[in-house]
Parts: structure tokens; C-alpha cells; sequence
């Protein structure tokens, strides 16, 4: 097994707002091995981003801080570093792209200026060289006539340019790791998929790792080794792509494939988890997911249930009746099959699961992952927001090693 | 120290308003020449008509600031007396008029020629070489200490000058016409375009000369007040908790020292010093730019590009003053264009009080004696200084107005 490249630890991270303390991520553990990617998916305030940001200690302090937990960056904790030593880690060696291409590129300077600069602060070059190397990395992202480009300013670009720049310069100085905060979600679907295949073809290049943040299942299922799903500031399930994508455990996770549209069936009314992620400062007790939990009402209606392991619950203006281990016992991340971590008391053996932290050196294989919850069908039929079959059978070709 | 700090003080009004005035107005740029945020926004505020007048009021200035000593002096540009050649102005400039004209010309240079060097590389020439300039200046300009004004009048009139050679106006401010008394305080006439003085000194010279103080104690203390305004404002924006609630309180304790009651006492206790004045007006006035820059800063620092410029490891340093100043710093434009106008305008008060300077004309000063002994009234000391100090003002509030309006987001079609 070789040795993990990044190893986030009990990670928690606590905000102070006006009405207390939220904590948007707790007890988070995850691995990247290299040349891995891993993929946090969740949805929105399921605290993904700032697991993500936290990495390279990005929360804004105030109000953000980092409680507890450690990330080790090869072999060294980061949350220990000085802020000098910080920023070498910073763009040298992790690199990060952000969701929103088209703010985040400063509108002020020209992309060439931008990116040399970044070259320039990691590398002893000139700024020749630096400008060199930024129309090089401009040209390895396929951008035409990367020569005038650089000296454009980003009004000028289009969004998926500018992404494109974006990426051209977390790769320009050659990062071990970069940090995808939901790298396409602003884009348009072609676009999408472009970038997602330039992300592939930069990783097979470079041999990084990429800690994928997202809430497409279509991009995981194109894009991933290893995937956590999170939910409200908890990673509840954690396993390979093909694992996940084949005997989903936890019931949101099954949720999420469920509320996926699949091409080929008809519906009316695609399927949704019903009701809202809970807002940080008001956090369920129990199991997060119970509110909106199917199985855990299912269990609780059985017929020959104790009525002791019974509790009525009011979630909004609904009240219902749930299992009172679900209400009460936070369950913890265990390992309820082998190497697949759930976070779930209604999985099989929950109880008698070792509680580890998840540790995957697995990378994908030619392999069919379907979006459809199991079916073995190669090549998916379907996938989130309109990526067409076309390019993910294209993706998983290209993903193949 | 003071007339060092003198001379490297009055340099600033041209050099500046060339720099702001010049690459927009008139820069031979091909269409589609990709322009920066800040190329297009001041490009917008100069497309407008109240800031080209505006403009074009600060550069009439700048230009009668820089070239006074060549538009309104006694001493002739060249002189033929008792047969012999002499160039008395140039004799008699000091060296704050000399570093003053370099710093120009240097200005002029670096905006029309070098050619080959970048825009900050310019300005660091331009910069240094003025700065060399100052102790130059200083050991090797030397006018005569005492003058005598009236020599040319007496030798014109004494038939030994044959030829001479003026300045348009032929007055120096400090000529108090010693040889013609009945000059003292005359409406406009024929020698005298805007009249004269209590002291007999022309008005219409005083007021070219005017001109420095009204741009450098403008420029100066915005100056001083933007510099500290930007960088107070940005801490609090960019570290925000702790140290923007420290911020916040040292803006209020300096929000309530009125300005100009200090200043009143100020001038009362020490000697009547320009310099003094300000740097209480800067160090008075800064809290409204440390406010806006904090807001901006806070607005920033959630920003996509601040946080990707940290995420590529840039130093704090960088990613403060490279990427977030310039992206925050259009408000601080704004009001120090606003903030020229008030400096100038509490100058005039502090003069028309009485409590400006001396020897040095000022349109406050000046518009002072408009009032005389016995309820007389000139109306000529009160109409031509009053026009300038309106028409300055107005300008400054036209540049400002046209900026906030080109560097509002709403109004703003920026793509």
C-alpha cells in the first residue's frame, strides 16, 4: 500500500455567527492517495467546501476555526505550519480551482500577469520564463493562440476560458494535489464535460491527485476513485466509486441516486429526499438524516417493532414516528462492509461494525459505473443535469488506465 | 528640512494630474488594445463632459502652479541695461521653482518618451530623479537673498535699459511697488488686470502664484489622508474581528476632533506653517477613506479571486496591495477627489480668519482684505480669488462626481 499523500483527520471546523457556534464539519476523516481522486459529495451547506478549503487553511478567520483534527500533508500536519510555511504548501504543492470561473480571476491584471505571478513566487525563473511558462500551461489547457491570451484580462474571456485559466494556473507549478471546489458547476453542460476531460487528461500527464468537491453524481461517476458522500458537516458514507455506485448503504445516498433523472424512463415528477439539509445552527439530534430519513420511518412502522425503540418526531409541520436510535445515538463511520464506510444504525450489522477510518487505495478500472443504482449495464445510461451518454462513455474510456 | 520637504511637496501637483489626466484623454490607443478595469473606468469618468472641464480647470492650474515664476514676475525674462545682456528671472528663481520644473519636465518625459521602459519603471525614474533633484537644487540654486524690485521700473524710467524683455504679467507677488505708491489698493486698471492690494501688491500675480499653495495643500493632505485611510481601513477589512473593532473606535475618537477648531489652535500655538496645516488636515480627515476601503476590503476577502490569489500562496502583502487596493480603492478615489476640494476650501477659511501664511499668497488671504478698515469694500479682492476658489472646488466636485458615477457597479457596463 503506498503511503497516503493527504490524510485529513477528525477534522472539526467551527463558525461563530450571531447566533452561536455552528459547526460545519465535524469529525471529518478522508484519504487521498497519489495519483487518486477523490470525490466529497453533498449538497449545498453540507460542508464540503470548507472541508475543502480548510486543507489549505482558506476559512476566512473570523468567523471560521479550525477546532480540532489534523491534516497531514505528507507527513507533515499543515494546521501546525507557520503562515510562511503555509504559503509554499499553497499553490506549489496543493493547488486549488474554485467553483466560480468567472470571479475568480482577479480583473485587474491580464491572465499572463496572473498566472507568471504565481509561476514567479514558487520557481526561481525570471519573468520571461515565468510568462513562457504561463503560455505553456495556457497551450497544455487548450487554449488557441495562447501567445495573445496572455495578455487579454479576464472580461475578455468566456466562463469556460476562464476556468480554463483558472486550472492553467493551479497546474502551472506542477501541484501534487489539486483541490476542484465544484469545478464545473457554473458552467455550461459541453463546457463541463471539457473541462472534466482536461482534468483527466492533466492528471494522467502530471500524476496528481485531485480531491474532487461536487454534488453531480454525473461528474463522480465519470471522475472518481474514491467517494465520500456528506451530510450536514458528517461524511455518512464513504467507498470506491464502483462500490458506492453498486450497494449504496446509506439511505441519502440512496436518495441521491433516486432523485437522479434517468434517460430512457419516463416520469413524472423525478423523486426527491423530502425536505431541506438542516441549517448548521440547528442541527437534528441523532442521526442528522432522521427528519428526512424513508428507512428509519419504514423500520419504525414494522409490524412487532418495540414500542420502546419508538419515538414521534416533528420535523417542520410534520410529525412521524422514527426509531429512537436514530432521534438519539449519532451513529458513527463504520466499516459495514468490506472497505465501504457507512454511518448508518439501519445497515445490516451496523452495530458489530469496527469503527476505522476510511483508507482506500483503490483506483478506478476500466469499469462500468452506472448511475442507476446497481444495474451492471457498462457505460451508464444516465446522469445528472443533461451530460450526455456520449460523454460519459467517452469519460469512462478516457478514465481507464 | 522644511523647504526640502518644500520642494518635493510642491513637485506633486503636476506630476500627478498629468498621471491622471493623461493616459485617458488623449492616449492614440488601437480600439481593440485590451484596457484594464482601470483604464476603462477612468476612460469612462473622462468621457464625460463635467470631468473634462474639471480636468482641464486642475491642468490651467497645475500649469499657472508650475510656470508662475515665467507668467507673472518683476523681473525681466531678458534685459539689455548700461549695454549689458542679463537674464534676471532666471537668477532669481529658487530652488523650490527649479525642482518644481524639472519634476515636470521629467514628467513630460516619461509620459511622451521612454518608450522602452514600463509604466512603473517610468514612474520610479520620474521619482528618483526628482528626489535627486531636491539636494541638488538645494546647495546649487542660490537667488540673491535681498531684492530689489523696483530697479528695472527706476532704470526704465532713468533711460538706461535698452532692451527688456517681460513676463505677460509684470508683477511679482511680493512686489509691493515700493517706488509707485498710488498704486495701493486699486481697482482693475490698465497696469493692473485684477487690481491691487491692500500692500499695493498685484492681484492677478498673487493669484497665479496662488495656484501651489491651492493644488499642494489639496493634493498633500489628501494624500496623507488616503495613504493612512487605506492602510488603517485595510487591516480592519482585510483581518476584520479584533482588529477591526480597535479600528472602528480609533476612527470614532478621530471623527470627533473637529478639524478646524484644532487647527485654529494649532496655528495659534506654533508658527503658521503650510506643512503643518496639512498634515492636521490629512491626519484629521482620513476616517471616511479608512471606512470605505475597510467596507470594500470586507466585501473582498470573500471574494473568489482573493482567495485564489491566497490559495496560490501569494504573501499577504501581495494579496493585500496587489489584488484587493486596486479592485477596492474606487470609493478612495472618489472622496479624495471630494477631500481635495475641502482641504483647499478649510486653507481659504484658515486665510480668510487671518490665520494663514504671510508671505505666501493665498486666494483665502486675499479675499481676506476684500473687507477694509471702515466697512470699505473692494470688490475686485473679493469677486477674482472668490471665482477661483469656487471654480476649483467645482471642478474637483465634477472630476469626483464623474468618478462615482464610472465606478458605480449599478451604472457600470463593464460587461
Amino acid at each position: 500500500m503506498a503511503k497516503p499523500l493527504l490524510e485529513i483527520q477528525d477534522l472539526n471546523v467551527a463558525f461563530n455567527t450571531e447566533r452561536g457556534q455552528v459547526m460545519p464539519v465535524r469529525d471529518v476523516s478522508l484519504t487521498v492517495y497519489p495519483g487518486q481522486t477523490v470525490a466529497v459529495v453533498g449538497e449545498s451547506g453540507s460542508g464540503k467546501s470548507v472541508t475543502a478549503l480548510s486543507v489549505l487553511r482558506l476559512i476566512p478567520q473570523p468567523p471560521g476555526k479550525i477546532l480540532s483534527g489534523r491534516i497531514v500533508w505528507q507527513g507533515r500536519d499543515l494546521l501546525t505550519l507557520s503562515e510562511k510555511e503555509m504559503r509554499s504548501v499553497r499553490g506549489g504543492e496543493i493547488a486549488m480551482i474554485f467553483q466560480e470561473p468567472m470571479t475568480s480571476l482577479n480583473p485587474v491584471y491580464t491572465i499572463g500577469d496572473q498566472i507568471a505571478e504565481a509561476v514567479m513566487l514558487h520557481q526561481r525563473v525570471t519573468s520571461r520564463q515565468a510568462f513562457e511558462i504561463a503560455e505553456q500551461s495556457l497551450r497544455d489547457v487548450g487554449i488557441a493562440d495562447a501567445g495573445r491570451r496572455l495578455h487579454e484580462y479576464p472580461h475578455q474571456m468566456s466562463g469556460g476560458m476562464r476556468q480554463r485559466v483558472m486550472i492553467a494556473m493551479a497546474l502551472s507549478c506542477k501541484p501534487e494535489l489539486l483541490i476542484a471546489d465544484e469545478p464545473t458547476t457554473a458552467l455550461d453542460v459541453t463546457i463541463q464535460a471539457q473541462i472534466l476531460e482536461l482534468l483527466r487528461k492533466l492528471q494522467r500527464e502530471n500524476g496528481m491527485s485531485i480531491l474532487l468537491i461536487t454534488h453531480d453524481l454525473g461528474v463522480v461517476a465519470e471522475q472518481a476513485d474514491v467517494v465520500n458522500v456528506m451530510y450536514a458537516s458528517r461524511i455518512v458514507e464513504s467507498a470506491t466509486v464502483e462500490e458506492l455506485f453498486d450497494k449504496p448503504q446509506h439511505p441519502y445516498t440512496e436518495g441521491l441516486f433516486r432523485s437522479i433523472p434517468k434517460l430512457g424512463a419516463y416520469a413524472e415528477r423525478l423523486d426527491t429526499i423530502p425536505g431541506t439539509v438542516p441549517n448548521p445552527a440547528r442541527f437534528p439530534t441523532g442521526c442528522k438524516f432522521h427528519p428526512r430519513c424513508p428507512r428509519t420511518r419504514a423500520a419504525a412502522e414494522e409490524p412487532g417493532r418495540d414500542a420502546r425503540d419508538v419515538i414521534e418526531v416533528t420535523s417542520g409541520d410534520e410529525t412521524f414516528r422514527v426509531l429512537r436510535k436514530c432521534a438519539t445515538d449519532e451513529p458513527a463511520l463504520r466499516e459495514v462492509r468490506p472497505r465501504h464506510w457507512g454511518a448508518c444504525h439501519l445497515v445490516e450489522n451496523f452495530d458489530r461494525s469496527p469503527i476505522t477510518s476510511p483508507q482506500l487505495d483503490h483506483h478506478r478500472s476500466v469499469a462500468a459505473v452506472a448511475v442507476d443504482g446497481g444495474a451492471q449495464a457498462p457505460l451508464a445510461t444516465a446522469t445528472t443535469a443533461g451530460v450526455t451518454t456520449q460523454d460519459l462513455a467517452g469519460g469512462v474510456r478516457e478514465g481507464a488506465r | 528640512m522644511s523647504s526640502q520637504l518644500s520642494a518635493s511637496a510642491v513637485a506633486l501637483p503636476p506630476s500627478t494630474s498629468v498621471a491622471v489626466g493623461g493616459p485617458t484623454t488623449d492616449s492614440p490607443r488601437s480600439p481593440d488594445a485590451p484596457r484594464s478595469f482601470w483604464r476603462r473606468a477612468l476612460g469612462d469618468a473622462f468621457a464625460r463632459y463635467g470631468a473634462r472641464i474639471g480636468a482641464a480647470w486642475v491642468i490651467l492650474l497645475a500649469f499657472c502652479g508650475v510656470f508662475a515664476p515665467f507668467i507673472a514676475n518683476t523681473h525681466p525674462l531678458l534685459l539689455k541695461m548700461d549695454g549689458q545682456w542679463s537674464m534676471p528671472l532666471f537668477r532669481h528663481l529658487t530652488p523650490g521653482d527649479v525642482v518644481l520644473l524639472f519634476a515636470t519636465a521629467m514628467a513630460a518625459l516619461a509620459y511622451f518618451g521612454m518608450r522602452g521602459f514600463r509604466p512603473s519603471q517610468r514612474l520610479y525614474i520620474v521619482v528618483g530623479a526628482v528626489l535627486l533633484m531636491i539636494p541638488l537644487a538645494r546647495w546649487f540654486v542660490t537667488p540673491p537673498i535681498t531684492v530689489n524690485y523696483s530697479q528695472y521700473r527706476e532704470a526704465e524710467k532713468a533711460g538706461r535699459v535698452q532692451y527688456i524683455l517681460r513676463t505677460p504679467v509684470r508683477y511679482s507677488p511680493t512686489d509691493y511697488l515700493r517706488d509707485l505708491p498710488d498704486r495701493r489698493l486699486s481697482p482693475p486698471t490698465r497696469h493692473h488686470w485684477m487690481g491691487t492690494e491692500r500692500d499695493s501688491a498685484d492681484v492677478l500675480s498673487r493669484m497665479i502664484h496662488a495656484a501651489r499653495i491651492a493644488l499642494t495643500i489639496g493634493f498633500i493632505s489628501t494624500g496623507i489622508a488616503v495613504a493612512i485611510g487605506v492602510v488603517v481601513g485595510g487591516l480592519m477589512g482585510f483581518y476584520a474581528g479584533t482588529v477591526d473593532i480597535i479600528g472602528m473606535r480609533l476612527i470614532e475618537i478621530f471623527e470627533s476632533i473637529p478639524t478646524l477648531v484644532l487647527l485654529l489652535t494649532i496655528v495659534a500655538v506654533f508658527e503658521r506653517n503650510i506643512y503643518l496645516m496639512m498634515a492636521i488636515i490629512g491626519l484629521t480627515s482620513w476616517t471616511s477613506n479608512a471606512r470605505f476601503v475597510r467596507a470594500e476590503f470586507l466585501r473582498l476577502r470573500k471574494q473568489d479571486f482573493v482567495q485564489a490569489a491566497i490559495a496560490a500562496g501569494l504573501p499577504r502583502r501581495s494579496v493585500i496591495f496587489r489584488h484587493m487596493l486596486p479592485n477596492g480603492v474606487a470609493p478612495v478615489l472618489v472622496s479624495a477627489s471630494f477631500g481635495v476640494a475641502a482641504a483647499i476650501l478649510i486653507e481659504s477659511v484658515l486665510s480668510f480668519l487671518g490665520l494663514g501664511l504671510v508671505q505666501e499668497p493665498s486666494w483665502g488671504g486675499m479675499l481676506n482684505q476684500a473687507r477694509n478698515e471702515g466697512g470699505a469694500f473692494s470688490w475686485w479682492m473679493a469677486i477674482f480669488p472668490g471665482t477661483a476658489i469656487f471654480l476649483t472646488v467645482f471642478a474637483y466636485n465634477l472630476i469626483g462626481e464623474s468618478l462615482r458615477d464610472a465606478l458605480d457597479p449599478k451604472l457600470r457596463k463593464l460587461d
